[in-house]
């Protein structure tokens, strides 16, 4: 099912795209519809115990009966698909269970009552092709119909699910790709190399161990999971460098309380927040400012906070600077919805000037869960 | 040559210092580490080059050489950055001398041999083209010298005929630009409430409907009582009310 970490990002129509359901308007499903009832048609004859007309004129009358109900049903969920998108996955298929099972029981009266007035006083022939019992003929349609849609709902819902979660991994590889370390930060922390070989070669030697140590933890396959005390670590080395380039403006607060530090978390997650953190609050600030991280660890759930200032000129204007910072957030969001499916948060606010972004995750000690 | 050195950052600034002393025929008058520091720097020591860097906390490098073009002689400036595409991009096309961090040697010296001034147009192109569009001062040459208007003490503009008034938490200054520019540019701070006025909204106090009907706008640290034209009326109201 659906995690809480995407419904916010959402908009209508994506909504509509991303629905179990497809598209009943559409050839392929219409061809589907037909086939589905075909099986049916063919089960239900098979399974007849004695041929009243033989076989193909069974199957015939069957199938005729159910393209009807199939079709109807197809235009039905094709006119209301729209709708149904919008509501939560079970209320949704509820529903479209409750129209399917409607619309086959409006079929069935229509074949019996058709049978009965048309055909009335006729013996044999096409008029015995329609039903005698009235009240069991619906019954029997009624149970048929609830259980064929859903079982037929069950699939769809299924093979979507399945479908979202190849495209989610494929994505989220790619804008893991994408969100790796900023170019801007590459070149300022060459030129700050640069600068130091002369003036403090010592400290230039070390600069260049930590962002070989940095690039080799981006360049870590992400889908892995790392104990959270390595990705602080990469996190250090990252402040470590643009303390060299920022000196006296840059400040930040590691505050972890008693977070578990062995708890399991995709790789890059607490980085790009800070990088976004210093990038956007901190560079700005003509004197800097402070950046805190923050851990709280209740029962079997982990909080991370990272906070930094925001510029008095972002307030008003300036927008668009920040799609940077939205790519990197949707990217942690959905590394922690896959690692964690429906069990995480990505939460985005401004308090007190300060912007937080903060991430809530479930304990998972290394030893339980390793990979 | 007299050159300047502009840029937040102390290690990259130390870095271009050592290299221009190392160039034949250069010196280095001075450092400054965002906008604001190097107009005041430029109008001290009057240098032939500015090495000024983009992304800059405060007034960023291409609104800086924005004010600097308004001085009478105004000094040769090369940007230099580390990697901005927008910036590069409108730099390229409006073949403005910039420069890539880490600096080579020899591309500093190249450049400071063709060093040229930028005109007003050309610095107007890089500005729309690079990310940050508003200017966070206003600049107005008083005795030869940068004045710098921060945009948020701007109560009103009013257009006269050839100039526009700026009115502002100090007193009031002339600028040649037009009212239809600086609303571009400053929307949605500043609104239009009359043909020639432009208001800052924070500045505003309340808006007062007299006897006939006519709306005025009163300015909050100021006395000034200003006139809403008919046709702006409501929208203007509307917005006041939100």
């Amino acid at each position: 099912m659906n995690g809480n970490g995407h419904s916010n990002a959402t908009d209508g129509s994506a909504r509509t795209q991303r629905f179990f359901l497809p598209d009943f308007c559409a050839t392929r499903s219409v061809l589907a519809v037909v086939l589905i009832s075909e099986i049916v048609a063919i089960l239900l004859t098979l399974a007849r115990q004695e041929l009243e007309h033989g076989f193909w004129t069974d199957l015939a009358r069957t199938s005729l009966f159910l393209l009807w109900i199939g079709l109807c049903s197809a235009a039905a969920l094709c006119y209301t698909r729209a709708r149904l998108a919008r509501l939560p996955v079970a209320h949704a298929s509820g529903l479209a269970i409750t129209m399917l099972v409607a619309v086959a029981l409006a079929i069935s009266e229509a074949t019996w009552w058709i049978g009965h007035y048309w055909f009335a006083g006729m013996q044999g022939g096409v008029a015995s092709l329609f039903p005698v019992d009235h009240a069991g003929f619906l019954i029997r349609n009624l149970c048929i119909a609830f259980i064929v849609s859903a079982l037929a709902l069950r699939y769809f819902f299924v093979t979507s699910e399945w479908r979202r979660n190849v495209e989610m991994k494929a994505h989220s590889r790619i804008e893991a790709l994408q969100a790796r370390i900023r170019p801007h930060f590459l070149f300022n922390s060459m030129n700050t190399i640069a600068a130091l070989t002369r003036t403090d070669p010592r400290l230039a030697e070390e600069a260049v161990e930590d962002l070989a140590d940095l690039f080799r933890a981006n360049l870590r396959e992400t889908r892995n999971q790392i104990p959270l005390k390595e990705e602080l670590e990469v996190a250090r080395l990252y402040q470590r460098i643009e303390q060299l380039r920022l000196g006296k403006r840059l400040t930040v607060r590691w505050d972890l309380g008693s977070v578990p530090l062995d708890t399991l978390v995709p790789s890059l997650v607490v980085q790009p927040l800070l990088e976004n953190a210093i990038y956007h609050g901190i560079e700005v600030l003509p004197d800097g400012g402070t950046v805190s991280v923050t851990g709280t660890h209740h029962a079997d759930r982990i909080e991370l906070r990272v906070a930094n200032p925001v510029p008095a000129t972002r307030a008003g204007g300036g927008a668009g600077a920040h799609s940077g910072n939205r790519i990197a957030l949707d990217n942690i969001r959905e590394r922690l919805e896959l690692a964690y499916p429906g069990a995480t948060r990505v939460q985005v606010s401004e308090e007190n000037g300060e912007y937080v972004v903060t991430l809530t995750f479930p304990l998972r000690p290394a030893a339980e869960g390793d990979t | 040559m007299k050159v300047i050195i502009v840029d937040d950052e102390p290690p990259a600034r130390d870095r271009l210092r050592r290299l221009i002393e190392e160039i034949d025929g250069c010196e280095c008058a001075g450092e400054a580490g965002n906008g604001s520091e190097a107009i005041a720097l430029v109008t001290r020591e009057t240098p032939d080059v500015v090495l000024m860097d983009i992304r800059m906390p405060g007034m960023d490098g291409v609104e800086a050489a924005r004010h600097l073009s308004t001085l009478e002689q105004p000094p040769a400036v090369i940007f230099t950055t580390a990697y901005d595409e927008y910036a590069l991009r409108a730099f390229e096309a409006h073949a403005a001398g910039y420069l890539l961090k880490p600096v080579r040697r020899e591309k500093l010296t190249e450049a400071l041999a063709r060093a040229g001034r930028l005109t007003k147009p050309q610095l107007a192109a890089i500005a729309a083209g690079s990310n940050q569009r508003r200017r966070t001062h206003l600049s107005v040459r008083v005795r030869g010298e940068l004045r710098l208007i921060p945009v948020e003490d701007i109560a009103y503009f009013l257009a006269d005929q050839k100039y526009v008034t700026v009115r502002h938490r100090g007193g009031e200054e002339l600028i040649e630009e037009s009212l239809k520019s600086l609303e571009d540019e400053f929307q949605p701070d500043f609104v239009r409430i009359h043909r020639n006025a432009l208001v800052a909204t924070r500045h505003m106090a309340a808006i007062d409907r007299g006897e006939d009907g006519q709306y005025s706008v009163r300015m909050r640290d100021l006395p000034d009582v200003l006139q809403v034209s008919r046709r702006l009326a409501s929208e203007l109201l509307k917005r006041f009310r939100s």
